[in-house]
């Protein structure tokens, strides 16, 4: 798979962005779609949905009733069939680009500061997926974007419903990959919510400046029983302190479940051999980094 | 239930052989896990001499088993916990050689900590010290971290045997801590310890430490900071030098601590367990002194290229 140019939060992606983003569930969905739908009701930015479900039903909406933005032009939620279907029903790729631009220059005329626009393209991996006509929707998609000071656009898939070479191919034809807000983020470190498996990220570095932050989110994770993985992938460094804090966590779950380290950096896995996962109770090894990642020293 | 530590001082291999065969003869008549950790060549002369005994008695070569003391510490502790409930029955027969005087009263306090990691433990250790060929003082000190001696024919107690908190004052008395006034300074002033992190890796990967020794390093530096910063005054900081293959790294603030001379050298059951963070620094690094006093507290690592 290609490397992205950028990876963003959804809450940083801004005109000219034509955005990728694989979801692994609708927990994992709604954390994306919704801050992106609210976003553009809140700052007064066009929000283009292209998605047979009903209005009132999109994500972000938090109870909101639709029908003032619907009617204003704010929202616009445009079936399938008035948007990218030909008349047998079939998809037609050519339609649905030009939906989307004629749908960003009104609302460029009509003084939006953005038009965003997102749709979900999960229904065309049902068998009859004409995926060559859409990855030249994406490229001409991205032609559109990319330059634009107004559009920006998300592009979703359920990455379980695609195979995964054809996930690949649509991944290729963007040039930004979003992911959910973080839930902290001074820099360093960096904790967001993961979905697949449920748990939590931390990014850069977790040292003793950062414990207090570190477990409240921690323990509202356990307390919600929102997952019990760590993704460690981005992870440069912890400190021994933070192992401590681990390990009382990992005393407040139910007898036989365990806190789970997944892809740790060789460094903390370093320290974690010598001193024997024993000495850790509640926590243990999940998946292993890739081999060709050393980790990372500070 | 206790633990048996007593020394076997011999002057030959026969005299080596008799005693160390016995001791484990008997303890797999008795039921217990019987270990030989031993130096070559008597490694081979004991396997030889207790063919009979097959996979009864598990042997291990005291050049892998005895390279760091505080490790070693704690693979005895692994071996216990991995035979339990059998009790250990174990020749034990440390390495004096290709050590500097530093590292040598290291491993003599080794021989002393044994007395308290194990001291509830039903494990029987025979130590074996060539007496006709190790160096004078390390023959002397037997007499004071072993409780029991032996010369292979009479048993008795060691009337000099000095408790282990006792005799690792000792250890720790006159030790000298110049740091040279080229020492690189990097002073701690906030609870964000990532520019220690960077002054400490940048100066161990110019060292040529191997990426895993200078990760350790890293993290024992952080850990001994972040101890600084939780209960010392300041003002605090780093220095770090060189001194032939090794690297120096000293951690200092105005704080009275004076640490006890066991400190972070007993292994915790776990992390949750206070004194988890100083015992992992000590397994991080190769060397650990610690000082307080009027001055302040000092932490000073030591790692060798």
């Amino acid at each position: 798979m290609r490397s992205w140019f950028d990876t963003r939060c959804v809450d940083d992606v801004r005109p000219g962005d034509h955005a990728w983003f694989p979801y692994s569930g609708a927990e994992e969905r709604d954390h994306v779609v919704g801050p992106f739908v609210a976003g553009a009701l809140k700052t007064g930015e066009k929000l283009l949905y292209i998605t047979d479900a009903a209005p009132e039903l999109l994500p972000g909406l938090g109870g909101l009733d639709p029908a003032p933005y619907t009617g204003s032009g704010q929202l616009r939620v445009l079936r399938r069939a008035e948007s990218c279907l030909d008349r047998a029903g079939g998809f037609d790729p050519d339609r649905l680009s030009r939906t989307v631009e004629r749908e960003v220059e009104q609302g460029y005329d009509a003084g939006f500061r953005a038009v965003r626009v997102t749709t979900d393209y999960t229904w065309l991996f049902d068998g009859r997926a004409d995926i060559a006509g859409l990855l030249g929707c994406e490229d001409r998609l991205a032609h559109a974007v990319s330059p634009s000071t107004v559009a920006m656009a998300i592009c979703q898939i359920d990455r379980r419903r695609c195979p995964p070479d054809q996930l690949a191919a649509l991944a290729a034809t963007h040039e930004v990959l979003v992911e959910v807000n973080p839930l902290f983020d001074d820099g360093t470190p960096k904790i967001a919510r993961s979905f697949a498996p449920r748990g939590l990220r931390v990014e850069g570095e977790l040292d003793a400046a950062r414990h207090a932050v570190f477990t409240e989110h921690l323990g509202r994770l356990l307390a919600d029983r929102r997952g019990v993985h760590l993704d460690c992938s981005r992870l440069g460094f912890l400190d021994l302190g933070a192992l401590n804090l681990l390990a009382r966590y990992a005393r407040t779950l139910r007898a036989g479940e365990a806190l789970i380290l997944d892809d740790l950096p060789a460094n903390v896995e370093n320290v974690i051999d010598m001193v024997g996962w024993h000495r850790l109770p509640g926590l243990v090894r999940g998946s292993v980094r890739g081999a060709a990642d050393g980790g990372a020293t500070a | 239930m206790s633990l048996t530590h007593r020394a076997l001082l011999y002057d030959d291999r026969d005299g080596f052989l008799a005693a160390t065969s016995a001791f484990l003869r008997q303890g797999v008549e008795e039921g217990r896990a019987a270990v030989a950790v031993v130096r070559e060549p008597n490694l081979a002369a004991l396997r030889e001499e207790l063919a009979s005994y097959g996979d009864a008695i598990e042997f291990y070569d005291s050049a892998e088993f005895y390279r760091h003391p505080v490790r070693t510490l704690k693979s005895y502790l692994e071996l216990v916990e991995r035979k339990a409930p059998l009790p250990v029955h174990a020749v034990a027969e440390p390495v004096w050689d290709g050590h500097d005087a530093r590292q040598r009263v290291e491993w003599v306090r080794y021989e002393s900590l044994i007395n308290v990691v194990f001291a509830n433990c039903d494990a029987s250790s025979l130590c074996p010290y060539d007496r006709s060929a190790l160096p004078a003082d390390v023959v002397d000190q037997v007499r004071l971290t072993h409780p029991l001696l032996t010369d292979g024919a009479e048993h008795r107690d060691s009337e000099a045997y000095t408790d282990p908190v006792s005799f690792g004052a000792i250890c720790d008395r006159g030790r000298r801590f110049e740091r040279p006034d080229d020492a690189e300074y990097l002073a701690i002033e906030s609870d964000d310890l990532q520019p220690l992190r960077l002054f400490v890796a940048s100066r161990a990967n110019a060292h040529g430490l191997t990426p895993a020794a200078a990760q350790n390093l890293v993290t024992a530096a952080n850990e001994v900071a972040a101890n600084a910063l939780a209960h010392g005054v300041p003002p605090m900081g780093a220095w770090v030098w060189t001194a032939g293959d090794d690297l120096n790294c000293e951690i200092g603030d105005h704080g009275h601590w004076r640490p006890g001379p066991l400190t972070g050298f007993v292994p915790p059951r776990s992390a949750l367990d206070t004194g988890f963070g100083l015992w992992t620094v000590r397994l991080l690094v190769d060397l650990v002194e610690m000082r307080g006093g009027w001055g302040g507290t000092f932490v000073r690592l030591r790692v060798r290229r």
